[in-house]
C-alpha cells in the first residue's frame, strides 16, 4: 500500500511538473559570451523561427521564469549574479546551457577570469552544442526537455507477457 | 591635415621631449619620451596642434626580469599614428593622468592601472574597468609574472 | 524657476537578465525627478583576460580566440588581426582574397547595423520593426551561410587569405539578396524620418554637438551623425577600400535620429560596395603561406568595425606566438560620450541613448552606472526603465 501511494504521489508530480511546463517561460542569462549566441537566441523569436509558437515566451524577471537559458563561460563577476538569479527562481525550474563556452568554457576554458561552463556551477538539465548553435539546434534543445517531461505510463506490467507464437526473427512478424 | 605636415609638425613639437625617435613603419613616428613628465607636455602640444586624437593606450612588459613596463600612447590622424612611449620603472610605477586635457582617456587608464598596476596619478575614478570587485590586490594580470594564485574553477562552489 | 531637489536616488541596474540588449550590463544613474543628474559605468561581465590568453597561443590560435571577442563582428576583429600579422611577416594577401575579405565585411556591417535597428526600435518600443528587420537579416544571414557555413562567427578569414570562394552560384543569390534588401532599407529610411511616434523619441534626444564628439572621442557612426568625418576605410584606407573606397555619410544634428539616419544610408552604402566588389573580383590565389615564426616588431592596424574604428596594436618576438595582442575596440570611446550625454537628459531617454552608439559590451565588457546621493534608494530592472520611457512619451496610445 505504502509502495502504491509513493508511485502515484510521484507520478502526480511528474504530471504537474508537464502541466507547468507545457508552455514554458524562459529567462535568457548572459554570463559573460561573445553575444553570438544570445543573437541566435534571439532569433529564435523572430519571424523566420518563432519559438513563440509553441507557447514559450522570454521573460524579463526570474520570478516568472521556469527555464533559464544561459550562454557564455562564466565569468567572475557574472558568477554571483548567476548564482542570485537561480536562487530567485520558483521550483520546477530548469537550465539549459547553450554554446560551447556555456558547455565547457570553450575557447576561454583557461582563461583568468573564467571560471569554465555553466554545470560547475548549476545543475544543467540540457546542453546545446554550437559555436553558436543554429536556432533549429536550439530549438531543438528546448522541445528535448519538454519531452522529457513528460510522465511515464502508471500502470506497469508486472507479469512478464509471453506470446505464445514469439517470432524468431524480425523477418518473421512481417509474415506472421 | 595631410600625412607630410602631421609628421612634420609631430616632430616640431615633440622632438625635444625625446631621447629617441623611430620610424618603425611608413605613416608611424615613434617618440621615446625622456621623461614621464614630458607626456602631459607632449600631448597637450598634440591637442593643441589637432594632431590627430588619442587612439588608444598600450602597456606593455618586456618581460619579467626586466625592471621597467613601458606604456605607449597612441594619437591617429588619416594614415598617421604618432606614439608617445614612456618608461615607467617596476619599483615606482606611476605615470601623470592625461583626463585634464583628454576626457576620453579615462576608460583607457583605469584598464591601464588595473592591468599593469600603473598608478596614474589624478585619475578621478581609479575603479576597475574590466576585473571583478574581488580580484586580489597586487595581481595585476597582463604582467609577465602573473600566475593566477587560485584558479576560479577550483575556488567556486557548486549548487546541487 | 528653481529646481527641487527631491533627494531621490535610483539605483538603475540594467542588469544581467537583459531582454533586449542581450548584454550583462550595469547601470546605475542618480535622478533628480525627472532629470539625470549623474550617471557611471561599471565593466566587467564578459571580461574573459583574452590579451592575457593570446600570449600562450600560437598565431593561428589566437586568430580563433579573438574571432570570438564578439559575436556580432566577428569578422572584422579576424580581419585586423590578420592584416596586422601579414604587415609584420611582410607579406600581403593575394587581390582575389582581400575582396572576399572586405566583401564579407561589408555584409557583415549590414548585418550588424540591422540586428542594431531592430534592438533599438525594441528599446523604444517598437517591437514591430524590431520584428520586420531582423526577419529581413535572415536574407544576409542566408548569404554570408552560403558562403562560409555558418550563420555567425563565419570564420572566413585564414592567416594569408581566405578560406571560402565566390562561384558564379553564389554570385547570383549576393545580388538578388541585396535587392531585396535595398528595397527594404528605403522604407525603413523612410520610417525612421517619418513616422511621428517614433520622431518623438528619436529627434532631438541625446544630442552630441560636433565639438562634444571631438573632445569626447566618439568614433563610428556615433561621430558621423555629429558631422565629425572619422571613417577609417576612407581616411586611411586599407586592404579593397584603396580600389573601391566607400562615400562617407555625415549628418549634421547630431541627436538619435541622426544615428538612425547614418546606419541605414551606410547600410544601402554597403549594399553597391557589395555588388561592385563582385563586378570587380580578380581571379587569383585564395591564400599565401605565412611563416610559423615572425620575427620581432611592432605594427599598428585600425580598420572600420560596423561600431567604429577598431584598434590592434600586434607585437611578435621571434617566436611561434604573439608577445603582446593589444585590442582597442570603438565601444568603450563611444561609452565616455554616453555617459556625459545621459547627463542632464530625461530618465525615459537612457535606454534609447545608450542604444543610440550601438554598444557592443562584450567587445568591452559589460557597463554598470552607479550613482549615490540621498538617502532613499529604488532599484528598477532594465525592462521596467524600458517601460517608463515608453508611458512617458507615448501615455496610453500603446
Amino acid at each position: 500500500m505504502e509502495s502504491n501511494k509513493n508511485l502515484w504521489k510521484s507520478q502526480l508530480d511528474h504530471i504537474k511538473t508537464w502541466g507547468r511546463i507545457n508552455s514554458p517561460w524562459l529567462l535568457h542569462f548572459n554570463s559573460g559570451s561573445c553575444n553570438g549566441c544570445d543573437i541566435e537566441i534571439l532569433a529564435t523569436l523572430t519571424p523566420r523561427y518563432d519559438l513563440e509558437r509553441f507557447g514559450v515566451k522570454l521573460m524579463g524577471s526570474p520570478r516568472h521564469a521556469d527555464v533559464l537559458v544561459c550562454t557564455g563561460a562564466i565569468s567572475r563577476q557574472a558568477r554571483d549574479r548567476l548564482l542570485r538569479i537561480y536562487e530567485q527562481m520558483h521550483e520546477p525550474k530548469f537550465v539549459v546551457a547553450v554554446g560551447a563556452c556555456a558547455l565547457s568554457g570553450g575557447v576561454f576554458h583557461d582563461c583568468y577570469n573564467v571560471m569554465g561552463g555553466i554545470d560547475r556551477l548549476l545543475p544543467v538539465d540540457v546542453y546545446i552544442p554550437g559555436c553558436p548553435p543554429r536556432p533549429e539546434a536550439i530549438i531543438d534543445g528546448v522541445v528535448k526537455l519538454l519531452g522529457s517531461l513528460k510522465p511515464t505510463p502508471i500502470i506497469t506490467p508486472q507479469v512478464d507477457l509471453q506470446p505464445e507464437n514469439e517470432p524468431e526473427t524480425f523477418l518473421e512478424i512481417g509474415r506472421s | 591635415m595631410d600625412t607630410q605636415t602631421a609628421l612634420q609638425t609631430a616632430r616640431l613639437i615633440v622632438e625635444d621631449l625625446s631621447e629617441k625617435v623611430e620610424s618603425p613603419e611608413t605613416d608611424r613616428l615613434d617618440f621615446y619620451l625622456k621623461d614621464k613628465k614630458n607626456l602631459v607636455v607632449a600631448a597637450t602640444g598634440l591637442r593643441v596642434q589637432h594632431l590627430g586624437y588619442l587612439a588608444a593606450i598600450t602597456g606593455l612588459d618586456p618581460g619579467a626580469e626586466q625592471e621597467a613596463l613601458e606604456v605607449l600612447y597612441h594619437f591617429c590622424t588619416g594614415y598617421v599614428t604618432i606614439t608617445l612611449r614612456v618608461n615607467v620603472p617596476k619599483a615606482s610605477p606611476s605615470i601623470p593622468t592625461l583626463t585634464d586635457i583628454i576626457p576620453g582617456a579615462e576608460p583607457f587608464e583605469r584598464e591601464l592601472s588595473e592591468m599593469f598596476g600603473i598608478t596614474v596619478s589624478g585619475l578621478r575614478n581609479p575603479a576597475h574597468l574590466y576585473l571583478p570587485d574581488d580580484w586580489a590586490e597586487g595581481d595585476y594580470p597582463l604582467r609577465k609574472d602573473f600566475q593566477l594564485q587560485v584558479q576560479p574553477a577550483q575556488s567556486q562552489t557548486k549548487v546541487n | 524657476m528653481q529646481k527641487k531637489m527631491t533627494g531621490e536616488q535610483f539605483t538603475v541596474p540594467i542588469g544581467p537578465q537583459h531582454p533586449a540588449l542581450k548584454e550583462p550590463a550595469h547601470f546605475s544613474i542618480t535622478v533628480d525627478g525627472e532629470i539625470v543628474t549623474n550617471a557611471f559605468v561599471r565593466l566587467g561581465y564578459a571580461h574573459r583576460g583574452i590579451e592575457k590568453a593570446a600570449e600562450e597561443r600560437n598565431w593561428v590560435q589566437t586568430q580563433y580566440l579573438l574571432e570570438r571577442i564578439c559575436g556580432i563582428c566577428s569578422h572584422i576583429h579576424s580581419t585586423a588581426y590578420c592584416l596586422g600579422v601579414e604587415k609584420l611577416a611582410g607579406i600581403e594577401a593575394s587581390p582575389r582574397a582581400q575582396a572576399i575579405r572586405v566583401l564579407v565585411a561589408e555584409l557583415e556591417r549590414i548585418h550588424s547595423h540591422l540586428l542594431w535597428l531592430g534592438v533599438a526600435a525594441h528599446e523604444a518600443g517598437f517591437d514591430t520593426l524590431f520584428m520586420y528587420s531582423w526577419r529581413d537579416r535572415e536574407s544576409v544571414m542566408d548569404i554570408l551561410e552560403g558562403l562560409s557555413g555558418n550563420r555567425v562567427n563565419y570564420s572566413a578569414n585564414l592567416l594569408g587569405g581566405v578560406k571560402c570562394d565566390i562561384d558564379s552560384a553564389q554570385d547570383e543569390a549576393i545580388r538578388k539578396g541585396l535587392e531585396f534588401l535595398k528595397e527594404r532599407l528605403k522604407h525603413y529610411l523612410d520610417i525612421v524620418t517619418s513616422d511621428a511616434l517614433f520622431l518623438l523619441r528619436t529627434r532631438g534626444i541625446g544630442v552630441m554637438t560636433r565639438n562634444q564628439a571631438e573632445v569626447l572621442g566618439a568614433v563610428g557612426p556615433t561621430a558621423r551623425a555629429s558631422n565629425v568625418a572619422r571613417e577609417i576605410r576612407v581616411e586611411a584606407p586599407y586592404s579593397m577600400y584603396m580600389e573601391i573606397p566607400p562615400i562617407i555619410i555625415l549628418e549634421t544634428n547630431g541627436d538619435l535620429e541622426a544615428r538612425f539616419v547614418v546606419r541605414i544610408k551606410e547600410m544601402i552604402e554597403s549594399c553597391r560596395l557589395i555588388n561592385e566588389i563582385l563586378d570587380y573580383l580578380p581571379p587569383g590565389e585564395l591564400t599565401v603561406r605565412v611563416p610559423r615564426r615572425i620575427k620581432p616588431a611592432e605594427t599598428i592596424m585600425r580598420v572600420e568595425a560596423p561600431r567604429g574604428e577598431l584598434f590592434y596594436f600586434i607585437k611578435s618576438n621571434g617566436t611561434d606566438k604573439p608577445e603582446r595582442v593589444r585590442v582597442r575596440t570603438p565601444t568603450i570611446c563611444n561609452m565616455t560620450s554616453v555617459v556625459k550625454l545621459a547627463i542632464g537628459s530625461q530618465l525615459a531617454d537612457i535606454p534609447v541613448i545608450l542604444a543610440g552608439i550601438d554598444p557592443c559590451f562584450s567587445c568591452n565588457d559589460r557597463s554598470v552606472l552607479v550613482d549615490r546621493r540621498g538617502n532613499k534608494a529604488c532599484i528598477w530592472t532594465w525592462e521596467e526603465l524600458r517601460q517608463y520611457g515608453i508611458r512617458y512619451y507615448y501615455g496610453d496610445r500603446t
